[in-house]
């Protein structure tokens, strides 16, 4: 059964400074980078285009209704240098995957991390990403 | 299953990181090498006198080097960090800056603060232009040939062409403004020196003040080793600085061993779900997102 985790953080002091996340298109300033989301679903399309690309999830709800989310990344140049390919998130892949949602609340989100069902995990902006 | 639980984040250090890409950046200039060259601008009025200097020190340079002379700058490369147009240099130095962009930037601050950042030029597919094309994220690829180098980044699909054939630019009475401006160049050894005009008055960035026609630039490019090409870059735009402001950007080579790479053609409207609007508070927003086919027709918010 898929499952929604929706983890809420907030502020903490912390020695670590992030890698901020380069927006070049348009601002990042639609998601939350104090928030983190996490979902667990099937793979419905991944968009990879220009200048971002949208890895679309499907998500079963708790009442069995299916949310489609949206997990947002830079192109696939640069989803390449991360060792993201097309083929990593082929129609029907399961996997758990993060991000900073919209401030907005619709299902969507700057992707930071996803793990799939076979254990793989991608950061397609780093280990430490924040919003630019 | 819903479940909410508390984290751990960085949250709290990101405030400051709702600028710009170019004020984000790590200067890695020697204090000691950018004051030098900071200074050696103050020397000349104009960039135009700069660039006289420096092809006299070069002995006239040389225009249309045979091959064997030019360097290899092949490959795959990305800006790699460096000075800003605003903020001070490793010296701790800044900018003079004119009353109206001194204002500017406390605005653009101000915004930036607020979480408040719209792309007057990017997110509507409009081009960087330059100097901001010094600053811009993702490939380039710099193609060097004996009458012309092309400096080509794949945001919005820019190529920078720098003549080196001789020819000069045109006269003031014929120019008019672009986008990159005009390029002329030499070549001082390994060393591409570049004087560029007829620039277009427009954002320097996000939440940055605005350039003018008057901005002339001076830029000198150099392969420093086998990943590393540096750009010195002086800046005069009355409009902006009250003295020529001198910043340096480095390029990397991008590892693409296995040459999935490749510079291609994008454009904002090749997916729906990227396009962006000014909301009425001036930030940036998405339109209605189409994941579903029932999202297929969307209540567009107005532009």
């Amino acid at each position: 059964m898929s499952r929604v985790l929706q983890i809420a953080v907030f502020g903490a002091m912390t020695v670590a400074v992030p890698a901020a996340i380069t927006y070049a298109h348009h601002s990042g300033t639609m998601f939350d980078d104090k928030k983190q989301v996490t979902v667990e679903g099937v793979v419905k399309e991944f968009q990879y285009t220009n200048p971002h690309s949208w890895l679309l999830v499907d998500v079963t709800n708790p009442d069995g209704t299916v949310t489609t989310w949206g997990f947002e990344a830079e192109g696939p140049n640069t989803l390449l240098q991360a060792k993201i390919r097309r083929s990593d998130f082929a129609p029907g892949t399961k996997l758990t995957i993060s991000g900073f949602p919209m401030r907005d609340g619709r299902p969507a989100a700057a992707w930071t991390k996803a793990v799939r069902a076979d254990g793989v995990e991608f950061y397609p902006r780093g280990r430490n990403p924040g919003i630019q | 299953m819903m479940r909410v639980a508390s984290g751990f984040c960085v949250a709290a250090l990101f405030a400051s990181a709702l600028v710009g890409v170019e004020a984000q950046d790590r200067p890695q200039q020697p204090a000691a090498e950018w004051r030098q060259k900071h200074d050696f601008g103050l020397k000349y009025r104009t960039a135009s006198e700069l660039y006289q200097a420096l092809r006299t020190a070069a002995r006239g340079g040389k225009q249309n080097p045979p091959f064997s002379e030019l360097p290899d700058w092949s490959g795959l490369w990305t800006q790699a960090g460096g000075g800003s147009f605003v903020a001070p240099g490793p010296a701790g130095i800044g900018p003079t800056l004119t009353p109206k962009a001194a204002a500017a930037v406390k605005e653009g601050q101000a915004l930036a603060a607020q979480g408040i950042s719209y792309d007057e030029n990017l997110s509507e597919c409009g081009p960087p232009g330059f100097p901001r094309w010094l600053v811009i994220p993702f490939l380039r690829e710099f193609i060097v040939r004996p009458e012309q180098t092309w400096l080509s980044s794949e945001t919005v699909n820019n190529v920078r062409r720098i003549y080196t054939d001789g020819r000069g630019h045109p006269s003031p009475q014929d120019a008019y403004p672009l986008y990159y401006g005009d390029s002329i160049g030499f070549w001082d050894g390994q060393k591409l020196v570049i004087h560029t005009s007829q620039l277009m008055a427009r954002s320097m960035g996000r939440n940055q003040p605005e350039q003018s026609e008057q901005m002339e630039t001076v830029e000198t490019w150099e392969k420093i080793d086998a990943r590393t090409i540096v750009a010195d870059a002086w800046i005069y735009d009355p409009a902006i600085y009250q003295q020529p402001w001198y910043l340096q950007r480095r390029y990397s080579q991008v590892a693409n061993e296995d040459k999935l790479l490749r510079m291609n053609y994008w454009h904002c409207g090749e997916n729906p779900n990227n396009e962006v609007y000014k909301t009425p508070e001036g930030n940036t927003q998405y339109r209605d997102f189409r994941f579903t086919p029932s999202d297929a027709a969307p209540q567009a918010p107005p532009r």
